[in-house]
């Protein structure tokens, strides 16, 4: 019994499964479609018409416009002062990434061991970068190295998943934040900060892999 | 009306044929909606060239490139086999039913299983030629024009994609 064109289109179209669109994905784009059109309109428009318009926008982009400034003002501000950073920071850290793993150095200290890795920051950095060993859980050390970041050296620490890397950019913060997900080219980078330190991953690791490097990361920090 | 009100208006119900497509094309549901976002963003930076066009192939289009564009940057296995027979079982053996299911359901939740399996064990340029055909419902000029591709060549991967999951879902026809 073989099946004919019709057969197997009919089959198709009545049992295989259409995937549904979430209804937060259709927030988030209009959000996003909302913030780049008010960009790009804003001279153009008197300032009654845009406050007008913030409050007759739908609850959703309301809520997360507000949670963007937010955000900014817990973490972003801090940072500002901190390094006097006037622009986004995933762009500058991304590329530097990316520049490691072309031209490198990648790794100046080659070492799974962190007592290899972390005193070798020692007279290089006016702080000490906490180093994990999270190899147990899939995510072995690599090494580390120094990465110059608008005028100042911090630390970057590079880990191996599977065939991917996944850097982290440490340097110091008083600032406290869940980690945050952003994209830029196609990299994922995930920002937190404990209260001493702040902490910025890069890699082409999907979100999932990324959000479970900082969960253990956060882990072991909380452990010691 | 301003951009913004066109693509609410022509783009936006659409999104629900982007994200299935996407979804069909890549590995994780947070793929797809990194995919569908970022093609949304891009549709509306280039909205003015939608001009009179129908605007479901026009996104369908931009979705599948950006989709292209994912798959190749996180290429990790050859793409040249047209249905990867390991795929197929691998995603046959996750799908266990459960046993409490009556047994209608059961056997209907199984063909499902079944026919999801053999459509995602194709290679990505035969899936989407089947998506866009059975799903969107898309003729061959308007598939050709997503894939940017000659609409022979559209008809031979429709051919060549119904051929394998003929081969692969032959025995469930039986059960129709």
């Amino acid at each position: 019994m073989s099946l004919d064109d019709q057969d197997l289109s009919s089959l198709i179209r009545r049992n295989a499964t259409r995937h549904a669109a979430p209804d937060t994905l259709r927030a988030a784009i209009r959000t996003q479609i909302a913030l780049a059109d008010a960009g790009r309109t804003e001279p153009t428009t008197p300032p009654k018409a845009a406050r007008r318009a913030w409050f007759t926008l739908p609850w959703p982009t309301a809520s997360v416009s507000f949670a963007l400034g937010l955000a900014c003002a817990l973490f972003v501000l801090p940072l500002v002062q901190r390094l006097d950073l006037n622009g986004p920071l995933d762009a500058e850290l991304v590329a530097d990434h990316v520049r490691a793993l072309q031209l490198g150095p990648l790794i100046e200290v080659v070492s799974t061991d962190r007592h290899t890795v972390k005193p070798w920051f020692q007279g290089r950095l006016d702080y000490a970068p906490p180093v994990f060993d999270l190899a147990a859980q899939g995510f072995p050390l690599m090494g580390g190295r120094i990465e110059h970041l608008r005028g100042n050296a911090i630390a970057a620490l590079a880990y191996a998943r599977n065939r991917h890397v996944v850097e982290v950019f440490v340097w110091p913060s008083a600032a406290m934040s869940v980690p945050l997900r952003s994209q830029h080219k196609g990299f994922n980078v995930l920002h937190w900060a404990d209260g001493s330190m702040q902490y910025w991953a890069v890699s082409d690791l999907e979100r999932t892999e990324m959000e479970r490097f900082a969960q253990l990361w956060r882990e072991q920090a909380a452990a010691q | 009306m301003s951009n913004r009100q066109v693509f609410e208006a022509l783009v936006l119900p659409h999104l629900g044929a982007a994200y299935n497509l996407a979804r069909w094309l890549l590995r994780s549901e947070q793929a797809a909606e990194d995919a569908v976002q970022e093609a949304s963003m891009r549709a509306f930076r280039y909205i003015e060239t939608l001009r009179g066009d129908d605007a479901r192939p026009w996104l369908l289009g931009i979705v599948r490139n950006t989709c292209f564009t994912m798959l190749e940057r996180t290429r990790s296995q050859p793409q040249s086999v047209d249905f990867d027979e390991a795929e197929f079982e691998a995603a046959l053996g996750e799908a266990q039913p459960r046993d409490t299911d009556p047994e209608m359901q059961l056997q209907k939740r199984r063909t499902r299983l079944q026919i999801d399996a053999a459509i995602r064990a194709l290679s990505p340029p035969l899936r989407e030629v089947i998506v866009l055909r059975e799903f969107e419902d898309l003729d061959y000029a308007q598939i050709a024009k997503v894939v940017a591709v000659p609409i022979g060549t559209v008809m031979s991967r429709l051919a060549r994609a119904r051929g394998k999951l003929r081969a692969m879902l032959s025995s469930i026809s039986l059960g129709e």
